[in-house]
């Protein structure tokens, strides 16, 4: 990386910031599975690791969360940007050079972040926890570099129109950074009581709704049409699902404090909205599943979409229970319990990062030419991380549900414990599988740079049979 | 891009725009990529419909709200009658007061079971709520929060005194902004994709590429 760090633009080769960023991302998945691994051990086996508060799950739980949203899912994204964005505009990424200083200096202070929290120097805000040096660092020298170079390589494009994902990349950066800057207004402005509670709730919703989601989305609207070789099903709900986000995403922040004093018209409104967030969803699925229409035999051989479709259907739960779970009457009995965070694992570990592994195993063998180099261990991989995150979102779910009850019919908390303890155990076997299924990624990611094998010129990998 | 109207459920663009869209729609490749000009399949129109209807409709009964101070009154009420003062433990006082208010009726009863108190609870709460049924406080405007009885933050109807009503509502300010928000995202989606060409045109994407 570091001789293209000072090289002219035109030197580096077409993709290079989409390398980096790829395999960066799959390092980071497997420090941020890998902390998350340790942090269900010390749930399922309190006597674990104990007596340094470095390793205590109050300092763990942040770097688990940071390491996988900053590192995993958006490095993966950066990947997929950096090569779908020109792909797809017919021209060259507007440059290279800002990409690769920008997966650089992604690394850099993430890793500075990560630190920090790890020692315990924490905003204490949930999923905005980073405290505003770091946040400043984010908005200048990852956020705002990649807003710039996806935004400049669409400006200029050798086509007229812009394809769907286009659409998603482009305004996703956008709203983002906005999240971001606004977000933050309580680390920055000292604000205190509901005003920090709503807002840290608006960033924690908008990372997921306005950035993780469409982003997650616009990588299915590249991969299925890419590889089946069909014609998106159909612009015209593309349009739907891209307003439908922008519209029914931003505005229900207030459904996750549906137990704090606001206002209980905002909540009404709110409640509203996070119902239809079923409509984007509802609207993406059937488009990407309709595209498949006669080329369903991929979902079998074809691991890139078998990945994609994979978390395209685990958008259905997700949006179920995303839709349902915030209302009314269903969100006093799941508030603050276990079910709440096997849905932000559905949304995270499971929709998305199916995707994003789909993009960024794509995106590796097209840039670097070089064919897969064992399907066997794609299929593993596959196969782990399915099972592993099942495990973990089922009996994550059946303990949320145990403490929901709990908590209404006020069973001492000691008997709740005891009662979820084999759902945390496993919790710890899911997540270490998931954990697990990374590193033979890695493993044969490394494999394919070093012995996949050649790609002819003209041909793409999927065309290609495997060889081992 | 000029508009139209005689016809805009059809289209909303002119004939001129609509050639050059399926022109260019036909021509370039994005990337290798195509899109067609499917409309939404009629089944998935309808289930949209079914969302919306459903958001609103499973959002209309207020549960899971925090306790009013009325659905304790009937429990306070008992604290001090000889029947509970003569048991010592306070478990079996809490059982006797909720076992009478079951028995007798109260129009409170799913709200008593949501929202079950111990007798240390009660004692927190009583001299708050005794002090309210004092000034003839509608006790149905005011939560249970911990320890404290606190105004409601429903913002209802105005009452004759001009004060708001504290109650909860089966709809407020916050549907009322929902169903203008959803019905100009319904036009403004309306809008866009009816300036596409109609959905009954696809384009033929061999017209230009091959293979």
């Amino acid at each position: 990386m570091f001789k293209y760090l000072f090289a002219r633009n035109e030197d580096i080769p077409p993709g290079t910031a989409a390398v980096y960023f790829g395999y960066s991302s799959i390092i980071w998945f497997i420090i941020g599975t890998g902390l998350g691994s340790f942090n269900a051990a010390k749930l399922a086996f309190p006597d674990f690791v104990t007596g340094s508060e470095l390793f205590a799950f109050g300092h763990m739980r942040q770097v688990h969360v940071h390491a996988v949203i900053f590192g995993w899912i958006s490095m993966a994204f950066a990947m997929a940007m950096m090569y779908i964005t020109p792909a797809l505009g017919n021209t060259r990424l507007w440059s290279e050079k800002l990409g690769v200083w920008n997966c650089f200096l992604w690394n850099v202070g993430l890793s500075l972040g990560l630190t920090l929290l790890w020692t315990g120097m924490t905003s204490g805000r949930e999923y905005s926890d980073f405290p505003w040096i770091i946040d400043l660092y984010i908005a200048a020298f990852i956020a705002l570099p990649l807003a710039i170079n996806v935004w400049m390589t669409i400006l200029k494009r050798r086509t007229q129109g812009i394809y769907t994902t286009n659409w998603f990349f482009g305004a996703g950066v956008f709203m983002v950074t906005i999240v971001f800057l606004v977000g933050n207004t309580p680390e920055w402005f000292q604000l205190t009581g509901l005003s920090e509670a709503y807002l840290t709730w608006w960033f924690a919703h908008n990372v997921l709704g306005l950035w993780i989601t469409p982003v997650a989305a616009a990588i299915a609207y590249y991969t299925v049409p890419k590889i089946t070789g069909n014609p998106l099903y159909s612009h015209r709900i593309g349009h739907l699902h891209f307003w439908s986000v922008v519209v029914f995403y931003s505005t229900p922040a207030a459904h996750h404090l549906m137990s704090a004093p606001l206002p209980e018209w905002l909540k009404s409104f709110a409640s509203v909205e996070g119902v239809l967030i079923l409509v984007p969803a509802i609207a993406f699925v059937s488009n990407l599943l309709l595209t498949m229409t006669g080329k369903w035999h991929y979902f079998v051989d074809n691991l890139e979409i078998k990945f994609t479709i994979t978390g395209v259907l685990l958008a259905i739960p997700l949006n179920m229970q995303g839709g349902f779970q915030q209302t009314r009457a269903i969100n006093w009995y799941i508030h603050g319990t276990g079910w709440i965070v096997a849905h932000a694992h559905l949304a995270l570990l499971g929709f998305s990062t199916f995707l994003e592994a789909a993009a960024v195993y794509y995106g590796l063998q097209t840039i670097m030419r070089r064919k897969l180099y064992s399907l066997t261990l794609g299929n593993f991989h596959f196969w782990l991380l399915l099972i592993g995150f099942a495990t973990y979102w089922i009996s994550m779910t059946i303990a949320g549900l145990i403490q929901g009850a709990a908590k209404i019919y006020e069973v001492p908390y000691i008997d709740t414990v005891i009662a979820e303890h084999p759902y945390m155990i496993a919790r710890w076997v899911g997540g270490t599988l998931v954990f697990t299924s990374n590193i033979v990624w890695l493993y044969n990611m490394w494999m394919t740079a070093r012995a996949g094998t050649e790609i002819p010129a003209g041909r793409l990998p999927h065309e290609l049979a495997y060889e081992r | 891009m000029a508009w139209r109207f005689d016809n805009p459920l059809y289209t909303l663009s002119d004939e001129e725009s609509n050639k050059r869209a399926m022109e260019l729609w036909e021509k370039e490749s994005l990337g290798g990529l195509t899109e067609n000009n499917n409309r939404l399949p009629v089944p998935v129109v309808w289930l949209l419909a079914l969302t919306i209807v459903t958001a609103f409709a499973i959002t209309f009964p207020l549960w899971g709200q925090r306790p009013t101070a009325a659905i304790y009154e009937e429990y306070i009420a008992l604290m001090d009658t000889p029947e509970v003062q003569q048991i010592q433990d306070d478990a079996q006082k809490m059982e006797y007061i909720v076992r009478t208010v079951k028995a007798k009726g109260s129009k409170y009863e799913a709200l008593q079971d949501r929202h079950p108190v111990d007798m240390d609870d009660l004692r927190l709460i009583k001299d708050d709520i005794i002090e309210l049924k004092r000034q003839n406080a509608d006790l149905e405007e005011y939560f249970v929060v911990g320890p404290d009885v606190v105004l409601a933050n429903f913002e209802g109807n105005l009452k004759p005194d001009g004060t708001r009503e504290r109650k909860q509502p089966w709809w407020d300010k916050g549907y009322t902004i929902d169903v203008f928000y959803v019905a100009y995202f319904c036009i403004a989606v309306m809008i866009a994709v009816k300036r596409l060409p109609h959905y009954s045109w696809q384009p033929d994407h061999h017209k230009y590429h091959h293979g």
